[in-house]
């Protein structure tokens, strides 16, 4: 019976670890299972959800600041007056879906906003119409309001408008006299609209008129503009162009002249001779600071300011085509061509010269509104197609800079200053910490009076005295370039920040001393070279990655505090803390809001949570420590 | 004891001349040439003057601004150990840094002494308000939430100190100024007084001063107050969980003894050291707030100086400072035994 039981139960046994294979030594191990340091650490960490969301935002912020610039790159050198303090928006070439209904008359593309007028004369805005803080130019007259416009033209900051009475309109700024009409056009305006206008041009700070006889009027801001018309040439345009202080004229003979004053102006000195012929041009037009003409045998020409933005790289692919229209932007030119094909050329920063697919496969185009950093090609049928720049997601800053581009960018300055500077003060703080711990004595003695001295030093005075003494060093008598103060940054800070480390590491080593795996090493007979940098090192390692995580949120934060103190990277080059130096009066931070709040909204969510990383690390590390 | 102050203090002198001597051959690197800047005046002064002639006189200018002596030289001159360089008369007297020539601003075209007074007392105004209000608020707030941990409002307490030690200053500084003084107009954005008003009396001058410095005051303290609250929670905290606290509340004492007369006075120890420390800085002030708000504070004229190269203001202020840090090293670490019997500070 006995020798039954016994084996009834082995049999037992058997049975089970048949049907349910070591369930019950695997339990038994689960819950003595040891897991390394390491694996305890992260399974610590991962159950803590704020650290972990922190965590989160945090990789997605640097995947943004990593990747991002090259996504949107930056032009440095990049200011355009005209774009300054625009709030954030994207509906620059929103144009009203009731003006495309009733049909469009007339387009005039504006800095930043647009103006339309319908078949029945009627006006619509839309975009960025403020021009400064009081004056909007979507506050259109009453006058105007009423009356049957038919052609209307553009300025930095002032429309003009006539009506199909020939009456002339302009509203707008008028500091400076691009509003107030001349004489003549006001006698005019009086007695019912006896001068026949044929073309209306406004320009950066002036305003041109054509009459149907080819004679020019011109008014304006004077001391800047070219706004006096030789005698000679009145009664003989054809076609005016303006560009941001000058003009050019289409004869009606087919030559191309300059019609004002100025001499120095390079649309005027640098005129093609061939163009200065009876009979040889077609069609001109004109960008900020140059022109470009159609000749009567089909070639573009281009002159003026026009190497820096490759407004004279004309595609030369559609070799035998002749240009039909010519249009021209702030830096770019836009052409239609026999075929109907639309070409753009010149800068692209806003891209003005992305021209979408449905513009070259849909319908034929009939004309093309070119202005500024704006394109609106309307179809035959009166569709419209938009390309150029539809706005700031973040709007811009005082040169007229996009804040989104230049915060992706000065992220990335900032974050890898950041990380370099930690870098630099873990070497120093590793090496000097380890040696200070691993000898003792004196050595430990010199190394802890060093770093006292230095970490006794005032930070920010101390880094703004030697980032402006660094930065005003000459190598081989040149000045530091940017990137070169962006090392001497990043050193400084590297220099001055690695005492906490040095201390915290030799504190470290001291008390792992004192542990039996040390005496066991020591026993085993390992040098103390080793015990200290592959023993003790790694068992400190991880202490040290909480100091290296809250130090580097206090790098960044460094970092941009002398920046934006004016100390750190400077101007053209952003980074966060620089980016906020422009932010400090009054008037941007009530006005020009978003100058400030995006910025400071990403820099305050990434330090807030690479600190919640480290407190997160430190809890997962010593349970214990969060019971603080 | 003694013998350690002693020491101690033999220590920070020679600290001092060691950063002295850093500080003054940083500076030296800067290529300025008083020299040169005389000589081209003379140039220009005398069309006639041929290259010999103003190599000459450049040397010579060089010579008796004393610009091709040693730096060591220089710098035993500048501090004062060793006479300058003899005047038009031939004397040669000791005039240095120990002498209190701090130097003379070429920005401010003033001695830097008679230049400092007036920053220095704005900036102790503004910090010793600063200090007061800070502990006022973080020492009972500290208690509070280490007395009650892990309830709602020490939750709270924590992310918005985490908040507070994060965020840089001047983005605190620019959000105070558009709540408080953009939207809700209570304080204005800047600078140390009404500019141009005249007062009855000292009073109404202190008060509209305190007025002004309300918001510096307001953004010093909501971003200093995470720190210290943090501290004074974490001390406490340590001391609640002490075998002497459960004897206390084990022989029946009120809680609130137990937690003001037992808890709270052991954790003032690491507290109130960190405090003496802190105080120091009270004559240093903060480039950041003071530039932020245009005040007229110690801070703000050393960033003047440094925006305009005034480096002898920049360098005396630099000396000040690194003066202002070593005492307060001296005075943190004498008052660890001060406070507390059980540390031994002349080890």
């Amino acid at each position: 019976m006995e020798k039954n039981k016994k084996k009834g139960s082995r049999f037992g046994r058997w049975i089970n670890r048949l049907f349910f294979p070591q369930k019950e030594i695997q339990d038994i191990m689960k819950e003595e299972q040891v897991a390394g340091p390491v694996k305890t650490i992260i399974k610590n960490f991962t159950h803590k959800r704020l650290a972990m969301a922190a965590l989160f935002i945090f990789i997605f912020i640097l995947l943004f600041v990593v990747i991002g610039p090259y996504i949107w790159p930056i032009d440095l050198g990049y200011a355009d007056e005209s774009q300054k303090y625009i709030p954030p928006g994207m509906n620059m070439l929103s144009l009203p879906s009731d003006l495309v209904k009733t049909g469009i008359r007339d387009i005039a593309p504006g800095t930043t906003f647009g103006l339309g007028v319908d078949v029945n004369g009627d006006l619509y805005t839309w975009g960025h119409t403020a021009a400064t803080g009081v004056i909007d130019l979507a506050d259109i007259p009453e006058e105007v309001k009423n009356a049957n416009i038919v052609h209307i033209s553009a300025g930095d900051d002032h429309v003009v408008a006539v009506d199909d009475n020939n009456i002339v309109y302009a509203w707008g700024n008028d500091r400076l006299g691009q509003c107030t009409f001349p004489q003549e056009i006001q006698e005019s305006n009086e007695n019912g609209g006896t001068i026949n206008v044929k073309q209306i041009e406004a320009g950066y700070q002036f305003t041109l008129l054509l009459t149907e006889d080819g004679y020019v009027y011109a008014w304006g801001n004077r001391s800047m503009c070219d706004i006096r018309i030789k005698d000679d040439y009145q009664g003989r345009v054809e076609k005016i162009v303006t560009t941001y202080y000058e003009h050019m004229a289409l004869l009606d003979d087919g030559s191309v002249a300059y019609i004002g004053y100025k001499n120095d102006s390079a649309v005027r000195t640098q005129i093609p001779e061939e163009v200065m012929q009876p009979g040889t041009v077609e069609d001109i037009c004109a960008t900020k600071d140059s022109c470009a003409v159609v000749t009567t045998d089909g070639r573009i020409l281009t002159w003026g300011n026009v190497a820096t933005k490759g407004l004279d790289k004309v595609p030369q692919d559609k070799e035998g085509q002749k240009p039909v229209e010519l249009y021209g932007g702030r830096y770019h030119y836009a052409a239609i061509y026999e075929d109907g094909e639309v070409v753009c050329w010149g800068d692209n920063t806003h891209g003005q010269c992305d021209i979408p697919e449905s513009v070259n496969n849909g319908e034929p185009i009939a004309t093309i509104y070119a202005g500024f950093y704006q394109n609106y090609a309307v179809t035959e049928s009166g569709k419209v197609d938009t390309w150029g720049l539809r706005g700031y997601l973040l709007g811009t800053d005082e040169l007229g800079r996009d804040v989104f581009t230049r915060i992706v960018h000065g992220g990335s300055v900032t974050m890898t200053v950041g990380a370099v500077a930690v870098l630099i003060s873990l070497v120093i703080g590793v090496i000097l910490g380890g040696l200070a711990g691993y000898f003792g004595g004196q050595v430990d003695n010199i190394i802890m009076r060093i770093a006292e001295i230095i970490g006794s030093l005032p930070f920010i005075p101390f880094a703004m005295i030697l980032s402006s003494v660094m930065s005003n060093i000459q190598i081989n008598g040149q000045a530091l370039t940017t990137q070169q103060k962006m090392y001497v940054i990043m050193v400084v800070l590297g220099i001055l920040s690695w005492t906490g480390l040095c201390r915290l590491i030799r504190a470290q080593i001291f008390a792992q001393r004192e542990f039996e795996y040390v005496t066991a090493a020591k026993t085993m007979g390992l040098r103390e070279g080793k015990i200290v940098f592959k023993h003790i090192l790694p068992n400190v390692m991880s202490v040290v990655l909480v100091s290296v995580t809250l130090s580097f949120a206090s790098s960044m934060l460094t970092e941009s505090s002398l920046s934006y103190l004016g100390f750190g990277i400077p101007a053209p080059q952003p980074t966060w803390g620089n980016l906020l130096t422009g932010a400090n009066n009054s008037t941007v931070i009530q006005q020009y809001w978003w100058n400030w709040v995006f910025t400071s909204l990403i820099f305050g969510i990434t330090t807030i949570s690479i600190n919640l990383i480290g407190d997160g690390i430190r809890d997962a590390i010593d349970p214990k420590s969060a019971d603080r | 004891m003694v013998k350690y102050v002693l020491k101690r203090l033999g220590y920070l002198v020679i600290v001092f001349l060691i950063v002295s001597l850093m500080m003054f051959a940083i500076y030296n690197l800067i290529p300025s040439d008083p020299a040169r800047t005389e000589a081209e005046k003379l140039r220009q002064a005398d069309r006639n003057m041929t290259p010999e002639q103003f190599e000459a006189i450049y040397q010579n200018l060089r010579e008796q601004y004393g610009l091709n002596d040693p730096l060591i030289e220089r710098y035993a001159r500048w501090m004062g150990f060793i006479p300058d360089l003899p005047d038009s008369q031939g004397n040669a007297v000791h005039n240095g840094l120990l002498q209190g020539n701090l130097g003379y601003s070429q920005f401010y075209k003033i001695d830097v002494i008679d230049q400092i007074g007036a920053p220095m007392e704005n900036t102790i105004i503004l910090n010793v308000v600063d200090v007061i209000i800070t502990l006022a608020i973080t020492i009972p707030l500290g208690i509070f939430c280490a007395v009650r941990k892990r309830s709602k409002i020490d939750n709270a307490v924590q992310v918005v100190t985490i908040v507070g030690n994060s965020i840089p200053q001047f983005i605190v500084a620019i959000v105070f100024i558009y709540i408080f003084a953009v939207l809700l107009g209570w304080f204005p954005v800047g600078g140390a007084e009404t500019p141009g008003a005249s007062f009855d009396s000292e009073f109404e001058r202190l008060l509209d001063r305190l007025y002004h410095m309300a918001l510096p005051v307001l953004v010093m303290v909501f971003s200093g107050m995470a720190g210290m609250t943090r501290m004074v929670r974490a001390a406490m905290i340590d001391n609640l969980s002490m075998d002497y606290v459960r004897t206390a509340r084990a022989k029946g004492l009120n809680e609130k003894v137990v937690i003001y007369s037992h808890a709270w006075r052991n954790a003032l120890l690491p507290v109130i050291t960190s405090i003496i420390g802190w105080f120091l800085s009270i004559f240093s002030g903060s480039v950041v707030i003071e530039q932020t708000f245009s005040l007229n504070g110690m801070g703000y004229l050393y960033w003047v100086g440094l925006r305009n190269f005034d480096y002898e203001l920049v360098l005396a202020m630099q000396m000040f400072y690194v003066v202002v840090a070593l005492i307060g090293n001296l005075i943190t670490d004498l008052s660890y035994g001060l406070v507390d019997p059980r540390v031994r500070v002349n080890k």
